[in-house]
């Protein structure tokens, strides 16, 4: 593309100008990548090519389009018909249906809870019809790879908006701060504030600040922030255009895990374009603006999300935060003031100064006109996992209930199981239990019921969840993580975790749950960092809503989720038909039985696996 | 000031100063582990939580690292912060149960027992706690980086990275020594001391003192000697246009701050092994743009302060890259860079004085600030070539060459060539100081100030204003500084970074405390005590032997101490001129005779009589103390107190030269 200017960009296409024609926006995410979207897509190409249909229909490869649980998805337009579980052998009859006959292809419909039912259109499917679309306001539309698709659907406009009307940096600044967006990376810092207390610094020591994307999206379930870099990296870069414009900043970095190639890729393609096209670079759009941004590869540790640590790592030394009584806004990266923000915190910004902060603020919660710290505006994107039907990436205001993300977008729980819990913010989240599931979702509920809104990560667990097994399990990945700098959190988890483990064995002891809140103390008040601070999270909250779990476990040695193997016992009851299944799925051979009669577990064979309780389909398998 | 509040107690402090720091001032003990004041606050270990108010909810902080900025209410001792203390305290009571430090933390918060068990539990009572100590005083104070962390979560352990034995490591034990459980030990120690520990503590006072006090005092691992450019300059000390001045207007052009820009930073840069001051500094990166080697990028070693005035504005050069070049072109061809400066100086005078021209000089332009002439010099010089082959020779043998070949005036040359003994003046300028040019001319090996540098003392701080001060001043000092070379040590760390006390120390000259550490060092080495006045007579033994071999060799005599008059006042009418005020002050004040009514050629002349006058008393009086005859040779009685008679054939020749009974 040829460089742009503020006046050509102006007349680039608008996003109201539809393509003439069909559409298939076949997602290419890495979630659908990995269940050969790609083979689809080209099946899809040759089937299209092949029966003539190629001046009608396009072929457009986009960014994910949240519904990964059914992946490979496409959605048909002008009409939104959403297909799932595609397959390349499928492809045929459905382009047949669809482009040919001229009707939806009922097979790869949307099925509804399992009942039989199908959905054609996207915005009849509650998992859609319940979202909004503003951080992740291109989800599914887009070809990530074009700057001029991105272009056409009205990226970079916020900014050549601001440049044009030669906001001043108060002014955008102000504008943040007006609009309450607190930051999406976990602490939900007021991201106005943090600009502000930049700008300051930078003025007092006239230095020129920098501009950070945190895109490390660590601790396995923040898959929200890979995605939006991944399916909609312009509407990032633009971001971070409008905050060096509004800070000053030359020079800014997104710090991106290694291992995410797609995301890595398409948003280094996406810059290499920005900067030839004059969006980023010298003289942006024609004006007297530069600010270029250099990727960052990183190693990938959870630590190195910390934002200290991140500095750190971008300065080339090893990712060790250090104490954050002096904020990196204002002594960040080379003693630079450093603005750290999340993705998902960057892509709000272009609409935030297109649309004006008062739009951004009528969305959510809470009135942020006295102060950004009174409210939760905005939406939020969660990536939701675990016990759910659709898991997947979604976007929904700020204050939704958790029921509303489990049950109606969600598609209520997988495999009819009862809901349990639910541990947001990733694995230093609390855990809530089914009595806060009409809690509102926002910063300051969650933080008082225990819980965080940290990454956004929501796993929702079912009645076979055991809760101490589910802390042990994310003390034993924080523990793993832990950098090692500070004692409390080196030494405090792994302490933590040998508690919640001989728990789990059925060694506990009654003195054991006063150890552990001590150990969560020290944990808590005593580490350097956000890790170890907020480590005790999945302890100490499921202490507080399931203690009765943990007294189970160290009175009677008995796990009520049926999880702890070392205290369940398999058993197959009287009303077995002797399927013979279960036996052929038990990897040690432990299950015995003639045909079509009852069947019995040799228990010093079984390894608790549980693939019988799983494949019985009479609910013969019963856990003890 | 900001208003604290610590344990009920008041205090204003600082902005920026530290809980800990704040509370000290108070007169409250925190404990601490990962703290040390020769290394940045990291707050690692977490023991010294206390809990703080600032308007927000009280929270824990760590007291080490915590910078006061606003009004704020710290306890030390509240339930929470000792909560969280005595929880830190456990963790480390259950991985590391004897180690004396966590033992005694543990004793102090009232912990006998861990409730729990770690799987890392180590025994080992010198076991590593993780305090990083180590690691952040190789990092910011050694500056070798040798040390690191490695492995996260509880497989954290210090290590030299990639598991190798790291090949800058120098050797210093500043990390044994700050250690504070001995979990570093050193293997081997080539010179298998007597007291390897009285060694290392006098050593680790001076690692102390380099790592806190330098960047305070010379910020010599900084920029090294360098920054003595602008100081010299400054009291018109520094050497320009062979020695006529000591001060130009260009100098800022060579100062610190331009070659701090081609320095390579933040490096120490140690010419021997184990040195914390590494004060060596190199330029990278630079491309030759003259000789054999043009063209070529080049990591030069320097410059040092004596490279830059030598090669600079002693012959009018104030240009960074072309003492760089001169400096790499002189290490590369061997020759000493005060040589080389000194005597192309001398060569730039006669040329500008016309003892020199275009074709004497084989089409060289010498004149002061001809950097290209300046650069060709030292190429022909190396190569055996021209005019370099003259110039080659030295100061000494040019002013003969001059003289014989092209008519020159002996005298002249004798006033204005600046050599004594046959060795080129190294780069300071003292005819104000007396004891300096003392300094410079009784020196064994000719005219430089490794026996003595006095100027300060003598003529900034007047401090030896006596020919018997001086005298006692040019006894005393070469001595102690022969000591060094003795010992194969390097003087630098004896004065150019002083402890905090040594203004109150009685003899501030001589860092007492330094000498004491030095002491220490020889008793530690060699298991014989020894007291300041031992070492200086192992000196005076040394000395007195190179004076008899001087004299041996036809240098050891009163007429050998002769300088040349530029290094004791003016010699030209141009340089009285310059700083006339201070001449005709000294004519009035000191001889007592009024310049007015004299001319400039009167005035020259009775300065330099008195002068000269003075600087023969001053050898009378040096002579004196050192036990030498009036000729400048040791007495009988020196050399047989000295033990020296034992030496054979040493009598007879003093005999020979008039030294008997
Ligand atoms: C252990 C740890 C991991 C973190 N990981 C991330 C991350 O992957 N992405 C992120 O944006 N913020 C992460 N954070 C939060 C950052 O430290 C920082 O607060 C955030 O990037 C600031 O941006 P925001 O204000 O836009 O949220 C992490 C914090 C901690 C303590
Ligand atoms: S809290 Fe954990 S991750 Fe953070 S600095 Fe301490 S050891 Fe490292
Ligand atoms: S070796 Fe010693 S100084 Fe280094 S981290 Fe371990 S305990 Fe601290
Ligand atoms: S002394 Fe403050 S954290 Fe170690």
């Amino acid at each position: 593309m040829s460089r742009l200017t503020l006046e050509s960009l102006e007349r680039a296409p608008s996003p109201a100008v539809a393509a003439p024609g069909a559409q298939v926006l076949v997602c290419s995410a890495t979630e659908c990548v990995s269940v050969r979207a790609r083979a689809v897509r080209e099946a899809l190409e040759t089937e299209i090519r092949k029966r003539g249909l190629g001046d009608r229909v396009e072929i457009v490869a986009t960014g994910c389009h949240g519904l990964c649980a059914r992946g490979p998805v496409c959605v048909v337009q002008p009409d939104g018909v959403f297909y799932e579980r595609l397959t390349p052998n499928e492809v045929p009859h459905l382009v047949e249906s669809h482009f040919v006959q001229g009707r939806p292809y009922a097979d790869l419909l949307y099925h509804e809870n399992g009942a039989g039912g199908t959905l054609a259109c996207e915005r009849d499917i509650p998992f859609f019809a319940k979202q909004s679309r503003l951080a992740f306001r291109n989800r599914g539309r887009l070809d990530p790879e074009s700057l001029d698709a991105a272009i056409a659907s009205g990226a970079y406009q916020a900014l050549r908006g601001a440049l044009r009307a030669g906001a001043s940096g108060d002014q955008l600044v102000a504008q943040l701060v007006r609009s309450g967006l607190r930051g999406r990376g976990g602490g939900g810092y007021p991201t106005g504030l943090k600009w502000q207390a930049a700008l300051e610094a930078a003025r007092a020591r006239n230095v020129r600040p920098v501009v950070v994307c945190n895109a490390d999206a660590g601790g396995g379930v923040a898959v929200m922030d890979r995605i939006i870099v991944e399916s909609d990296p312009h509407l990032v870069i633009e971001g971070l255009a409008l905050g060096a414009l509004a800070l000053g900043a030359v020079e800014g970095f997104v710090y991106i895990r290694l291992e995410y190639a797609l995301a890595l890729a398409r948003l280094q393609r996406a810059v290499a374009q920005a900067r030839e096209a004059g969006l980023l670079g010298t003289g942006i759009l024609g004006t007297a603006f530069d600010f270029d941004l250099a990727v960052h590869r990183g190693a990938g540790a959870f630590v190195c999300g910390e934002s200290t640590a991140l500095i750190a790592s971008l300065e080339g030394r090893a990712p060790e935060p250090r104490a954050t009584y002096v904020h990196s806004a204002v002594e960040g990266y080379r003693g630079l003031p450093t603005v750290v923000n999340n993705v998902e915190t960057w892509a709000n910004v272009p609409a935030i100064v297109r649309d004006g902060p008062e739009a951004f603020a009528s969305i959510g919660t809470g009135d942020v006109s006295a102060s950004p710290w009174r409210g939760n505006s905005g939406t939020k994107v969660f990536s939701l996992l675990g016990a759910v039907r659709n898991t997947g990436i979604v976007e929904v205001p700020m204050g939704t209930t958790l029921r509303e993300l489990v049950f109606d977008i969600g598609g209520g729980m997988a495999k009819g199981r009862a809901f349990k819990a639910a541990q947001i913010g990733g694995p230093s989240g609390g855990v809530l239990p089914a009595s806060a599931l009409d809690l509102p979702l926002d910063f300051d509920t969650l933080a008082e019921a225990g819980s965080m809104m940290g990454s956004g990560g929501l796993i929702v667990m079912d009645d076979r969840t055991c809760m101490v097994e589910a802390a042990r399990y994310s003390v034993d990945f924080l523990a793993e993580e832990s950098c090692g700098k500070c004692t409390p959190c080196r030494d405090g988890l792994v302490a933590l975790r040998g508690v919640l483990e001989r728990i789990t064995l059925g060694e506990g002891r009654e003195s054991d749950l006063a150890l552990l809140e001590d150990l969560c103390d020290t944990i808590g008040e005593g580490s350097l960092c956000g890790l170890g601070e907020t480590a005790p999270n999945p302890v100490r909250s499921t202490l507080r809503h399931f203690r009765a779990e943990y007294e189970t476990h160290v009175r009677e040695h008995r796990c009520p989720g049926g999880v702890c193997k070392a205290l369940i016992r398999y058993t197959i009851e009287a009303n077995c038909t002797g399927c013979t299944s279960c036996a052929k799925q038990c990897p040690t051979g432990a299950i015995t039985g003639e045909d079509k009669k009852l069947h019995h577990i040799q228990q010093d064979l079984c390894i608790k696996c549980g693939s019988c309780f799983d494949v019985c389909h009479d609910d013969a398998v019963l856990i003890r | 000031m900001i208003p604290v509040t610590i344990d009920g107690q008041r205090l204003e402090v600082e902005p920026g100063t530290t809980i800990l720091a704040a509370a000290k001032q108070a007169g409250i003990a925190i404990p601490t582990l990962c703290d040390s004041p020769l290394v940045s606050a990291s707050g690692m270990c977490r023991v010294c939580s206390v809990e703080v108010t600032d308007g927000r909810p009280g929270r824990v902080v760590t007291a080490c690292n915590y910078p006061l900025h606003e009004p704020t209410v710290v306890a030390t001792r509240s339930e929470r912060a000792l909560r969280t203390r005595r929880g830190v305290v456990e963790l480390m009571l259950a991985r590391w149960p004897n180690v004396p430090v966590v033992l005694e933390l543990a004793r102090d918060l009232g912990l006998s027992e861990a409730r729990f068990t770690h799987p890392k539990r180590n025994l080992n009572s010198k076991a590593c706690i993780l305090c990083g100590l180590c690691v952040r005083l190789c990092d910011e104070g050694v500056w070798h980086h040798v040390l690191a962390f490695e492995g996260r979560g509880d497989d954290r352990r210090v290590v030299m990275p990639f598991g190798t034995q790291n090949a800058t490591c120098v050797g210093c034990m500043a990390c044994a020594n700050i250690c504070p459980t001995g979990a570093i030990t050193f293997s081997g120690d080539p010179n298998d001391p007597v007291d390897a520990a009285r060694i290392r503590r006098a050593g680790s006072e001076l690692t102390r003192e380099v790592v806190l006090l330098d960047r305070q005092q010379c910020h010599m691992r900084e920029v090294g000697t360098a920054h003595l450019v602008e100081v010299m300059n400054d009291y018109d000390l520094l050497p320009v246009h062979n020695y006529r001045f000591g001060a130009h207007a260009d100098t800022h052009k060579i100062a610190s701050d331009k070659f701090k820009k081609v320095f390579t930073q933040g490096v120490a840069d140690g010419c021997s092994l184990g040195c914390d001051m590494g004060c060596a500094k190199a330029v990278e990166g630079h491309v030759l743009r003259t000789g054999p080697d043009k063209g070529k990028k080049v990591l030069v070693d320097g410059p040092e302060y004596e490279t830059a005035a030598g090669c600079g504005s002693n012959i009018g050069v104030f240009e960074p890259w072309v003492i760089v070049e001169l400096n790499y072109y002189c290490d590369h061809y061997g020759v000493d860079t005060i040589s080389y400066g000194t005597l192309t100086a001398f060569v730039m005078e006669c040329f500008e004085a016309g003892v020199l021209d275009l074709e004497r000089t084989g089409g060289l332009d010498l004149r002061f600030g001809s950097f290209d002439g300046a650069l060709e010099l030292l190429h022909q010089m190396a190569r055996g070539e021209g005019f370099g082959l003259i110039a080659g020779q030295g100061v000494r043998r040019m002013k003969g060459i001059f003289a014989e070949r092209f008519g020159a005036d002996p005298a002249y040359l004798q006033d204005i060539g600046m050599e004594a003994k046959g060795l080129e003046y190294s780069e300071y300028v003292t005819k104000e100081s007396l004891a300096q040019q003392g300094g410079y001319g009784i020196a064994l090996k000719g005219a430089q100030h490794d026996e003595a540098w006095l100027i300060f003392m003598d003529m900034v701080n007047k401090q030896i204003p006596t020919f018997e001060d001086k005298a006692e001043a040019l006894h005393y000092f070469p001595m102690w500084r022969t000591w060094f070379g003795l010992n194969g040590l390097c003087k630098l760390l004896w004065n150019d970074v002083e402890p905090e006390d040594n203004g109150t120390s009685g003899a501030p000259a001589k860092v007492p405390a330094h000498v004491r550490g030095y002491c220490e060092f020889v008793a530690g080495m060699t298991g014989r005590e020894v007291t300041p006045d031992d070492l200086i007579v192992q000196s005076e033994r040394v000395y007195n032997f190179q004076r008899v071999f001087n004299l041996k060799a036809g240098f050891g005599r009163r007429a050998h101490d002769v300088i040349p008059y530029r290094s004791q006042g003016p010699v030209t009418a141009e340089e009285y001129v310059s700083r006339q005020e201070r001449y005709d002050k000294q004519l009035k004040e000191e001889i007592g005779l009024d310049p007015t009514a004299m001319t400039l050629d009167e005035r020259r002349a009775a300065l330099r009589k008195y002068r000269e006058d003075r600087y023969q008393s001053l050898l009378d009086a040096v002579y004196k103390r050192r036990g030498w005859t009036s000729d400048g040779i040791p007495t009988l009685a020196k050399v047989r107190s000295l033990g020296l008679d034992k030496v054979e054939g040493l009598v007879e020749l003093l005999a020979a030269h008039g030294v008997t009974e």
